[in-house]
């Protein structure tokens, strides 16, 4: 636990660092109805760089019976934590082939971090509560961004250049064929309106907690 | 057989009505129930078919479920997830066996066919059933029936199997067989079919009817490929049927049998019927119970009535409880003993004599009727002598008390006879049962000897004398009135003689038959003329010649010779037929007479009258008629009267008397001494003359009693100016007697015998020749 201020701090660090010297990207994703988009990923893929790996620590928690956040993108090699807040305990899955994986029912925390080291995605789900479901987008690029409320997400300290632009969002139809976009330097940030064909999201139906909250 | 009439009546009188009562139940029941069943079976099929599609979508509901439970799996879903063929595939089938689904098919969320264990060598297909997948795609799950590959309809439910992102669609068959069927018709009441139909054909997929009867449906079905609903018989047997359609081609029938439903219906109209029997038995055997109940009584009470009709008063009506028969046999029992009194009252007054309390006439014969049959006996009648004078003297109540006190008499005598009885008026009769002659004539004088005794009646003492016929049966007649009238006419005849009692035997020469035939051949005499008549001659004594004649009937019968009148004239009045013979015998004598006047034999003729003649009112005028035609002096008929013949009815007889004297006729008063006539009472009639009886005349020159009184008798008719006659002079020394004594006129034997007419003016001829020369002599 003494770890994760620490970690934080290691995040933030070359956002703060990138900031200073890289080109941002403005990305508004909207439906075809031209709804903002909440949830949907950003993806940018430097054709020409491989940059450096990072290991990094990424936590979904599993709290009120849900998977917090409901979306989460990772660049390949990051570890996952899963706590659990909630007082009883959960048994989390995946069958995607980006990672399979399984935690048998556990409390608080599961005794390792699920190594995410395959693009792809990844839906998770409880096997104990079937409505409880998020998603991992995995990606070999730390260039990504995701959607709030407004359908808006900012990507910062890009390197000037090329790069592949894909937008992803879990209840998306059909992907859009990835485009290749040109990064510029400039304080200015490129704006990039994106758009997504998604069916509505219908969550499974969820029980109210019993009185003894189980 | 009135009871038995009684009884059948009542009770088919009873069980018809509750039978007609019953047979309106049963009808009005049957009807009920036969629009019942077919409203029941109606409303049966309708909510059998509602409750059927309840089933099914419940039964898929719950199929859904499992479904979803088992897509939730998380094995299922690993394996699944894993795309691992051969795990997948054993994993649907191993799932497959824990729901108890017989088909299991995984698809792809695009619709491509992953596994299935019907077909597990050919994945990759598209799922065939795309609108279940399209419908599950919107709804999240699907079901429904589809035929599937085997030619089974399945039951498919399409769940989603979500990791929790939807991965695949599982798809689940539950076979509809006849297991499925039968379960369905066990719930919903009803023959559950499912049927494929294409075109016209038509085939059986599943159902819960037997094997012989799937064959019907299908033929039933073929044959109405229409009807979607309504009456289809299947074989022998009725169903109302309902069609619905699962799916497509799929269609179920859902059937209720007419006869199942009719089952409780006709188990209800059995009891029905077993009560209605029963109670017909019942009441049959309640009614007739209950007719015997009114019946014995009136059984009873028949019977009584039997016993009355027969004359049996003697027994009771028997008691019965009060009820209403009970109260009819208590008036029964009144009615009974009030017939028996009057019965008796009557009998009495039938078979008594009111006045003397004796058995009357109808007893008698009754009495002989039924002992004349058996042994012999005898038959007594007295005749009370001169009672018709007594009653005139003394007036008919002493009369009847004089019947009384001989009544009395007659109750009293011993040997007691069998029977006394009066007849009517002064005759009693009596009968002797077991009785000889001898003793009937002991009998007959101790009777006298009785009656002999002077009899008191208010202090004047009345000598009361009888006359007794005797018959004696068998021999004088073995009927109770040949009997009777035999002792009559011997009655008649010891009255007449003065011999106290007489036998029928010695005074009735004829057989009895004989005088039985006598008035028709007395008619038949009549008519042939076979009467006649003879004369008598009168002598006058004084003058010495002939001063008249009798006239005298005699029947000259064709077989038995010339008859006196005491063979038939007595008769002839007992008879009434006295009334033809006297106006012939009238007419002939006015004739005659006349014809002698004209011959000049002026003589005065007699005839006798009975007392009908002189009661009959036609007689003056036939009389004046008959002497007007002739051309007669009254004076010349002379009518002779018998003091009894006056005594019926006084004044009748006196009046006509009176007339005919008026007419000038000359009237006598014949056989007097015999009755009970005085000289006071002959004086009061217009009579010319007396004629002695011949009891007192003949042999009056011997018997100085007899003499005193015919001398007295002359001495004082001649005071009173009557003409005397003696009768029965038949000697010369009576004659010589007479003479001497001052009588006026004899007749008589000792002058001549009666003669017929021709001969009179002869024999008057000669007699004056003779006695002018005696008379000479003297």
């Amino acid at each position: 636990m003494r770890c994760f201020p620490l970690a934080r701090w290691l995040v933030l660090l070359p956002l703060v660092g990138a900031s200073a010297f890289g080109a941002t990207v403005d990305a508004s994703v909207r439906t075809s109805a031209g709804n903002p988009l909440e949830n949907a990923v950003v993806v940018l893929e430097p054709l020409s760089v491989a940059p450096a790996k990072r290991r990094r620590t990424v936590t979904i928690e599993q709290k009120d019976r849900e998977f917090l956040p409901y979306v989460t993108v990772v660049e390949t090699g990051t570890l996952v934590e899963f706590p659990n807040r909630d007082p009883f305990k959960h048994h989390i899955y995946s069958f995607s082939p980006a990672k399979v994986f399984e935690i048998k029912l556990y409390a608080d925390k599961p005794v390792l971090p699920v190594l995410f080291d395959k693009a792809g995605e990844v839906a998770l789900g409880c096997n104990i509560h079937d409505w409880m479901e998020a998603y991992v987008l995995v990606v070999n690029t730390p260039h990504f961004g995701k959607t709030g409320v407004n359908g808006n997400t900012t990507i910062r300290d890009l390197v000037p250049g090329r790069y592949h632009l894909r937008v992803w969002h879990p209840q998306q139809q059909t992907e859009a064929p990835q485009r290749e976009i040109e990064i510029v330097a400039g304080t200015a940030p490129q704006h990039l309106n994106l758009q997504a064909k998604v069916l509505p999201r219908t969550p499974k139906p969820k029980p109210p907690l019993d009185a003894d909250k189980y | 057989m009135v009871l038995r009439t009684l009884q059948r009546r009542i009770a088919v009188v009873f069980v018809g009505l509750l039978v007609l009562v019953m047979s309106l139940i049963v009808g009005l029941v049957t009807q009920s129930n036969r629009r019942m069943v077919a409203s029941e079976t109606a409303r049966e099929l309708e909510v059998g078919s509602h409750v059927f599609q309840r089933l099914v979508e419940q039964n898929q509901r719950q199929l859904e479920t499992a479904a979803t439970v088992l897509s939730g799996d998380f094995a299922f879903r690993e394996a699944i997830a894993t795309q691992d063929r051969a795990t997948v595939h054993s994993v649907i089938r191993n799932h497959g066996l824990r729901i108890g689904a017989q088909v299991m098919m995984v698809i792809s969320p695009d619709g491509v066919v992953m596994a299935d264990t019907q077909q597990p060598l050919k994945p990759g297909r598209a799922f065939q059933f795309v609108d279940l997948l399209t419908s599950a795609q919107s709804a999240g799950k699907s079901s429904g029936f589809r035929q599937m590959q085997d030619g089974f309809p399945y039951q498919i439910v399409l769940v989603p199997i979500s990791a929790p992102k939807l991965i695949a669609w599982v798809a689940m068959g539950f076979q509809v067989d006849d297991h499925w069927s039968a379960e369905l018709s066990e719930i919903t009441g009803l023959t559950v079919s499912v049927v494929r139909r294409q075109g016209n054909g038509v085939s059986l997929l599943a159902s819960s009817l037997d094997g012989a009867r799937r064959l019907a449906l299908v033929q039933a079905l073929k044959a109405a490929p229409d009807s979607v609903s309504g009456v289809l018989a299947i074989g022998q047997e009725q169903y109302q049927t309902l069609q619905m359609p699962m799916a497509q081609d799929l269609f179920v029938v859902l059937q209720r049998s007419l006869a199942q439903a009719q089952a409780p219906f006709k188990s209800l109209q059995t009891v029905l019927l077993i009560v209605v029997l029963g109670g017909v038995v019942l009441f049959a055997l309640g009614s007739v119970l209950l007719a015997r109940r009114i019946g014995q009584p009136v059984n009873a009470l028949a019977a009584s009535a039997r016993r009355i009709e027969d004359g049996d008063y003697s027994q009771a009506v028997p008691r019965l409880p009060l009820d209403e028969i009970g109260q009819l046999a208590l008036s029964f029992d009144h009615m009974r003993e009030r017939i028996a009194s009057r019965e008796e009252k009557i009998l009495r007054l039938a078979y008594e004599d009111t006045l003397t309390g004796l058995p009357n006439r109808t007893r008698f014969l009754e009495t002989l009727h039924e002992r004349l049959g058996s042994g012999s006996g005898a038959v007594v009648l007295l005749n009370i002598d001169r009672f018709a004078s007594i009653n005139h003297a003394l007036g008919n109540a002493v009369g009847d008390r004089l019947l009384v006190e001989i009544g009395k008499l007659l109750g009293q005598l011993t040997p007691t006879p069998t029977l006394v009885s009066r007849l009517w008026g002064d005759e009693f009769a009596f009968l002797l049962c077991g009785s000889d002659r001898a003793q009937a004539q002991s009998f007959a004088q101790m009777l006298l000897a009785t009656l002999s005794h002077p009899i008191t009646l208010e202090g004047q003492r009345l000598d009361v004398d009888g006359s007794l016929g005797l018959a004696l049966y068998p021999q004088d007649g073995k009927d109770a009135v040949v009997l009777l009238r035999g002792a009559d006419h011997a009655m008649l005849a010891a009255k007449r003689r003065r011999l106290g009692y007489d036998f029928a035997s010695s005074n009735a020469a004829q057989p009895v038959y004989e005088q039985l035939s006598l008035v028709g051949e007395m008619r038949e005499a009549l008519a042939r003329n076979e009467f006649v008549l003879y004369y008598q001659p009168k002598l006058d004594l004084v003058a010495r010649q002939v001063c008249g004649a009798e006239a005298l009937l005699r029947w000259q019968h064709p077989v038995r010779g010339l008859l006196p009148p005491a063979h038939f004239v007595p008769f002839a009045e007992q008879t009434g037929f006295i009334r033809e013979i006297t106006p012939w015998l009238l007419e002939r004598v006015v004739e005659q007479t006349a014809r002698w006047c004209a011959a000049d034999m002026e003589i005065t003729v007699s005839a006798n009258l009975s007392a009908l003649d002189i009661l009959n009112p036609a007689l003056v005028a036939h009389v004046r008629s008959l002497l007007a035609q002739h051309g007669l002096a009254p004076g010349l008929l002379c009518l002779e009267i018998t003091e009894s013949a006056l005594m019926d009815e006084p004044e009748l007889a006196l009046a006509h008397l009176t007339e005919l004297s008026a007419l000038g006729v000359k009237l006598s008063i014949d056989d007097y001494g015999s009755g009970q006539a005085s000289l006071g009472y002959v004086k009061t009639l217009p009579v010319n003359e007396l004629k002695i009886d011949q009891a007192f005349v003949t042999g009056v020159t011997q018997s100085s009693k007899n003499a005193a009184i015919v001398r007295s008798t002359i001495l004082l008719s001649h005071e009173l100016g009557l003409l005397v006659t003696a009768e029965g002079a038949e000697t010369t020394s009576d004659l010589s007697w007479l003479s001497e004594a001052g009588c006026d006129v004899a007749q008589g034997y000792g002058i001549a015998r009666p003669m017929p007419a021709d001969a009179l003016a002869g024999w008057v001829a000669d007699y004056v020749s003779q006695h002018a020369s005696a008379h000479g002599a003297l």
